[in-house]
């Protein structure tokens, strides 16, 4: 690599001592179970957007999605149209608000608690922690991979004591300072992300020749799109794949509706919306979250495509080649060689600010969701200090043990499929819930149960991506997937979120209409 | 052909995406001292 170990070393190590130092000012700020659990609910607007957005974006969505769209396009600008438009415009105005107000009515502290309270029903608050508590593991493991993965060449230290450290590090501002030193903490990585995408970005333009100019060369790169995706209907980086084709399903149900939707129904993000003071904090936090979003998944994807017209320039290889084939590999390798150094150490703490401050929000979600939503629900015990912290160190520790079980070669499969089940689940129960004058439990339940079912056969059964590798198909059937293309192409989400909307949709109306009889019965 | 790129769909998320990102841009101005009607307490 471009700079040397001990240079950076000493960076990260001056980085780890301002996070530490800002999560102890959270820490001394903590005083009550509130405080700890949902930021005693004051927020300052500038903390809740970067901390949202900085928790929102993982190094997955910088390495992992910037490689796909070096690979399958600029496309995956439609992910940044949802991102911004769903994961900000609409959570925060639609979602957001109402999620604040009856927060604080209720006083909720969990998104599970939230659920619970909302619909009269400790077995929702049960299901959804458990959700969270056998779902988000596989998610925060795959976080903890990719920091591992970058941490071991960087550093030069090995990849066991690469994850562990860093599982460790982040682990330790988490548990004594709660909520307030994640969002404190989110909110300095969030600064340095931004300041690092806007350097990214710059640096790129400069080195393709301006953004007209550079896409109107990728545009001519057209003839040289790999065979097996020309077979599979991609036709050039600045034009969308052929309506229908498999590339078009991956780019458009798994990439940007799996993820762009995804991200609405994110316990640890709706989480950030009760730590909200009131809703003028909120609209002032849009102002700032939008360009935020912008400048991470925009020019992650903008960058991504436009590095083939530098690798070609330089190398006569298109970035997938340069690569060696390795999808993740690609914003590394672009960064390295066509980056000055300096700028090579700012993206490397670019990273690992993705990486902690996506990592923080799931352990304390995780840790929370055990204690408060299972192990002590309904007593007092919900509320411990103490407690939460133990349920903090416990999935820390299950997170760190699956992340040495799982593949290397998860970190995006393990994203999508996180954030799938997510709005699947929780997603039409959550959304129509907040707004329903009298919410239907029966209806939540169900919905939440069939779109955790739906997406679970779905992935199993039929999505070639994920039915292959777990064989569990294979094993029962015979066959690695029970329908042929372009069935196998379709991600979940697709099926699954529709399904758990009706079921929701329909219960509801239901219980809507019995309403008023038994009103006029009593 | 514009800003380079042949395929209107890319244009259109490209101008999308920038115009949201001003919409949160004004609606936070807009916004930002708009009193709640109800504070949730």
């Amino acid at each position: 690599m471009a700079v040397d170990t001990l240079t950076m070393t000493v960076l990260v190590l001056i980085y780890l001592a301002a996070t530490l130092a800002i999560g102890y000012i959270g820490y001394r700020q903590t005083k009550s179970s509130e405080d700890y659990l949902v930021a005693g609910r004051c927020s300052h607007p500038v903390i809740i957007a970067l901390s949202y957005g900085a928790t929102f974006i993982s190094t997955s969505a910088i390495i992992g999605f910037g490689g796909q769209a070096a690979n399958l396009g600029m496309g995956l600008i439609w992910l940044t149209v949802l991102n911004i438009g769903a994961g900000i415009l609409l959570a925060f105005i639609v979602f957001g608000k109402k999620t604040r107000e009856i927060g604080h009515r209720l006083s909720a502290v969990t998104f599970p608690d939230l659920m619970c309270k909302l619909y009269k029903s400790p077995l929702l608050q049960y299901i959804a922690g458990f959700i969270i508590v056998i779902s988000m593991p596989l998610y925060t493991a795959a976080i903890l991979i990719g920091g591992a993965r970058f941490i071991e060449p960087t550093l030069g230290i090995d990849y066991t004591t690469s994850l562990l450290v860093f599982a460790v590090i982040t682990a330790v501002y988490v548990v004594f300072g709660g909520l307030i030193a994640v969002m404190y903490t989110d909110a300095f990585q969030g600064t340095i992300m931004l300041i690092g995408m806007t350097v990214l970005l710059a640096f790129t333009l400069v080195a393709v020749g301006g953004f007209s100019a550079g896409s109107a060369t990728l545009t001519i790169m057209a003839g040289l799109v790999p065979k097996t995706l020309a077979a599979q209907g991609m036709s050039g980086w600045t034009v969308m794949p052929e309506l229908g084709s498999p590339i078009w399903f991956t780019v458009v149900t798994t990439l940007v509706l799996g993820v762009g939707i995804g991200v609405l129904a994110q316990p640890q993000l709706v989480v950030r919306f009760m730590t909200a003071k009131d809703n003028k904090s909120l609209n002032r936090a849009v102002l700032v979250g939008g360009p935020f979003i912008l400048m991470m998944t925009g020019v992650a994807f903008t960058v991504g495509a436009l590095s083939n017209v530098w690798f070609y320039q330089t190398s006569g290889k298109i970035a997938i080649d340069a690569a060696g084939g390795n999808v993740d590999a690609i914003m590394p390798l672009f960064i390295n060689q066509a980056m000055p150094d300096i700028f090579v150490v700012i993206f490397m703490l670019t990273l690992l600010s993705a990486a902690m401050s996506t990592l923080s929000a799931l352990y304390h979600a995780m840790g929370t969701a055990l204690v408060c939503d299972i192990w002590g629900r309904g007593r007092e015990c919900a509320l411990s200090l103490r407690a939460h912290q133990a349920g903090i160190v416990v999935m820390m520790v299950v997170s760190t043990i699956l992340a040495f079980l799982l593949p290397v070669s998860i970190i995006a499969r393990a994203t999508a499929m996180f954030m799938g089940l997510c709005a699947c689940a929780f997603l039409p129960a959550f959304a129509i819930g907040i707004y329903a004058k009298v919410p239907s439990t029966r209806a939540a339940l169900s919905s939440m149960v069939s779109g955790a079912v739906v997406w679970f056969a779905w992935t199993a059964f039929v999505h070639a991506a994920e039915a292959k590798p777990l064989g569990l198909c294979q094993a029962i059937f015979g066959t690695p997937t029970l329908l042929g293309s372009p069935w196998t192409a379709i991600d979940p989400i697709v099926i699954a979120l529709p399904v758990s909307f009706v079921v929701m949709g329909f219960l509801q109306l239901q219980c809507s209409a019995d309403q008023p009889v038994a009103e006029a019965t009593a | 052909m514009i800003l380079g790129i042949p395929d209107p769909q890319i244009v259109i998320g490209y101008g999308l995406a920038i115009g949201l990102a001003l919409a949160c841009i004004v609606y936070g101005w807009l916004h930002w001292n708009e009193e709640d009607d109800s504070n949730g307490s």
